[in-house]
């Protein structure tokens, strides 16, 4: 292993991109995945607000898309070119998501439904009939959406417009019933409406342990992108165990006998040692330099010590696949980008970029297969679900398997090669 | 030089995957003790095949190998310890020095660490690369490269050293320490093998060459004996064109 550490080390340019890259890789994965962690409940969305209604529904809406936080709004007065004609417009040039514009009438026209609703609640065939006098036209609201806005962006402004004009007309027609009944039972005391509803929902994450941990960008993010760079240790490796091979090093050892189990041995720990020194450094990523840029601090969990035994066991199966693939591939070439596109693949199938649960059914049983995706839910057991040691035996024991696999089938390639 | 063979190798036999044609066909040599034994040949002859089915490295498909009394199936690792090899290649890594890079192969060949750093300092001195051992071999000429290569070599004092061209690209003075080191090896007992392309230095340095063509030995003897039984040769290398032909071999 000194001959391996010495080689390591003297190689400057290498050691910084080993240890360099991991952590710009998380400090800008996590960075830009942030933004769409967050995009239902904190991205702030910029939206064309244009009111002709001037009334409850109009000021309500307004008001409620303030309040909500999750949006950005721009009102006639502060866009005086704004109006109706041009609202489509400004939209499709991309620098609001959304325009909204209530119709003049519109709360005129709740109040008119209400109206009616109630006179044929209280007095029947004796009710005025608005409907037949034309008067029951509906108020208009009018949502344009930029081509480019996401479904999930468009689902979150549709929810939220149907929430405040449920809200606006709930409470004219709680004020017409509360008049009626008022007049109706001749009484001083009127009934008052309460927006607060009689249930409350109460949001907790689900959890095997009692955990404080909230699930945000950088709990997701960091274990993802560290279990993808700690396979991107095949790169290096995979190359010095070629060269090695080229440069007639291996010629030389082979002669002596039980050099080649020593030799991969020593590469195996050097390489172990680098992917936990790339993991430490993930860590203070996350931990550290993230939160200076607004994210949240990465939380580690309560269980040290099954995390350090994890971060083993995926830098064993990622130096266990460097070498096998350093033993078969003929060229560097041929291991790097093999090496490089297979990580990719097996990081895709592992829930890296895309959650394995929203995969089709055929994927999810694939992803099952990567050991990317036995790293990633083994971090998340611990940094998402508070587990520990229990948690992530099985994780533990497919990584440590799939190292004893990779190395052997590398033994046994290189013992029938000898043909 | 002693008459008994430290190297008898009967009917050897090696036919590549894929390959219609035997890289080696049925080739027989008896190598005495405490020679320096020349296996010379055109590019693709069998000479590289023969070495590394000497060294163990590939597989033979028929014939017999034994080396000092020891068969070469039945004892591998004993076979192993008693040999040496300085491929063609620069086997050293370059990023290490000279004494690192022996450190390492010592340490392999599980010499003692005192009697390593003995033959470390010894064998720097006689390649003249004492005031570089703590250089970076990368920064190293070619010649200084290749005797670091034949260092490492024979580190572990092995009794028999496969040399496959140990002087390649190197320039006269570099060539004439490494020649002379191997005749004083020889002088202590060592049995060599060693191929090349320079018929020459062949010629002065080996006490017995074969010249072997298409996987077959076609002469092997003595090689001022040799030169002598064809009429109107006067070198080795007349010798070597006049059995082997003008041909060109492009593997």
């Amino acid at each position: 292993m000194e001959k391996e550490t010495l080689i390591l080390i003297r190689d400057k340019a290498g050691l910084a991109i080993l240890f360099l890259m991991p952590m710009f890789l998380i400090f800008v994965m996590t960075l830009i995945q942030d933004s769409t962690f967050k995009e239902l409940d904190e991205t702030q969305i910029n939206i064309l607000y244009l009111d002709l209604d001037g009334d409850s529904l109009g000021t309500g809406i307004e008001n409620g898309l303030r309040s909500s936080g999750f949006f950005n709004v721009t009102t006639v007065g502060e866009d005086t070119g704004l109006n109706k004609e041009n609202m489509n417009r400004r939209v499709a040039e991309g620098k609001f998501q959304i325009g909204i514009l209530v119709e003049s009438g519109a709360t005129e026209a709740i109040r008119d439904k209400a109206r009616s609703v109630i006179q044929n609640a209280f007095f029947g065939d004796q009710a005025e009939d608005l409907e037949k006098h034309g008067l029951m036209e509906p108020g208009k609201i009018v949502v344009y959406f930029d081509p480019v806005i996401k479904n999930s962006y468009k689902q979150t402004v549709m929810s939220a417009l149907q929430n405040f004009t449920f809200n606006v007309e709930a409470k004219i027609n709680f004020e017409y019933f509360a008049d009626e009944v008022t007049q109706q039972l001749d009484t001083e005391n009127k009934l008052k409406f309460d927006p607060e509803g009689g249930v409350i929902i109460e949001e907790l994450y689900a959890s095997t342990k009692f955990t404080e941990i909230v699930p945000n960008s950088v709990q997701h993010n960091v274990p993802a992108w560290t279990v993808f760079a700690m396979f991107f240790i095949i790169i290096p490796l995979t190359g010095n165990i070629i060269k090695e091979r080229d440069s007639g090093s291996a010629l030389r050892l082979r002669l002596i006998p039980g050099s080649y189990l020593v030799s991969m041995l020593a590469k195996a720990g050097l390489y172990v040692v680098v992917c936990l020194i790339q993991f430490v450094l993930m860590m203070v990523v996350g931990m550290y330099i993230l939160p200076m840029f607004g994210t949240p601090a990465l939380d580690p969990g309560g269980h040290r010590t099954a995390l350090i035994v994890l971060a083993f066991a995926v830098a064993l199966a990622a130096t266990g696949y460097g070498i096998m693939l350093g033993t078969i591939a003929t060229t560097h070439d041929q291991a790097a980008s093999f090496g490089a596109v297979s990580v990719i693949i097996l990081a895709a199938l592992g829930g890296v970029w895309v959650p394995v649960f929203i995969m089709p059914g055929i994927m999810q049983t694939i992803s099952t297969f990567s050991p990317l995706n036995w790293g990633l839910e083994g971090f998340y057991n611990i940094f998402l679900r508070g587990g520990g040691f229990p948690e992530i035996m099985k994780h533990l024991m497919l990584l440590i398997g799939f190292f004893i696999l990779t190395v052997g089938v590398a033994f046994q390639y290189r013992r029938i090669r000898r043909i | 030089m002693s008459e008994i063979p430290v190297i008898q190798v009967k009917d050897l036999s090696k036919t590549y995957r894929g390959s219609e044609t035997p890289a080696l066909n049925r080739i027989s040599l008896s190598i005495p003790g405490n020679e320096i034994f020349g296996l010379l040949g055109p590019n693709g002859a069998g000479k590289t095949t023969t070495l590394h089915i000497l060294c163990g490295f590939i597989k033979k498909d028929a014939g017999s190998v034994v080396m000092n009394g020891l068969t070469l199936e039945k004892n591998e690792r004993d076979f192993k310890k008693i040999i040496g090899l300085v491929p063609q290649e620069i086997a050293v890594y370059e990023s290490l020095t000279p004494v690192e890079n022996l450190r390492f192969y010592g340490k392999m060949y599980g010499l003692e660490p005192e009697r390593l750093n003995y033959r470390i300092s010894e064998c720097l001195a006689l390649m003249s690369l004492e005031k570089s051992r703590n250089k970076l071999v990368k920064t190293f000429s070619g010649g200084m490269k290749r005797r670091l290569n034949l260092i490492a070599g024979i580190l572990h004092e092995p009794s028999i050293l496969f040399l496959d061209e140990p002087t390649v690209g190197v320039d006269v003075q570099s060539r004439t320490v490494i020649l002379d080191h191997l005749k004083e090896l020889n002088a202590k007992g060592m049995t060599i093998i060693y191929t090349s392309h320079y018929l020459e230095e062949a010629e002065q340095f080996c006490s017995t060459v074969a010249i072997i063509d298409a996987g077959q030995i076609i002469v092997s003897g003595r090689p001022k004996e040799l030169i002598r039984s064809v009429d109107g040769c006067n070198s080795l290398e007349m010798l070597y064109l006049h059995i082997t032909g003008r041909k060109l071999r492009d593997n």
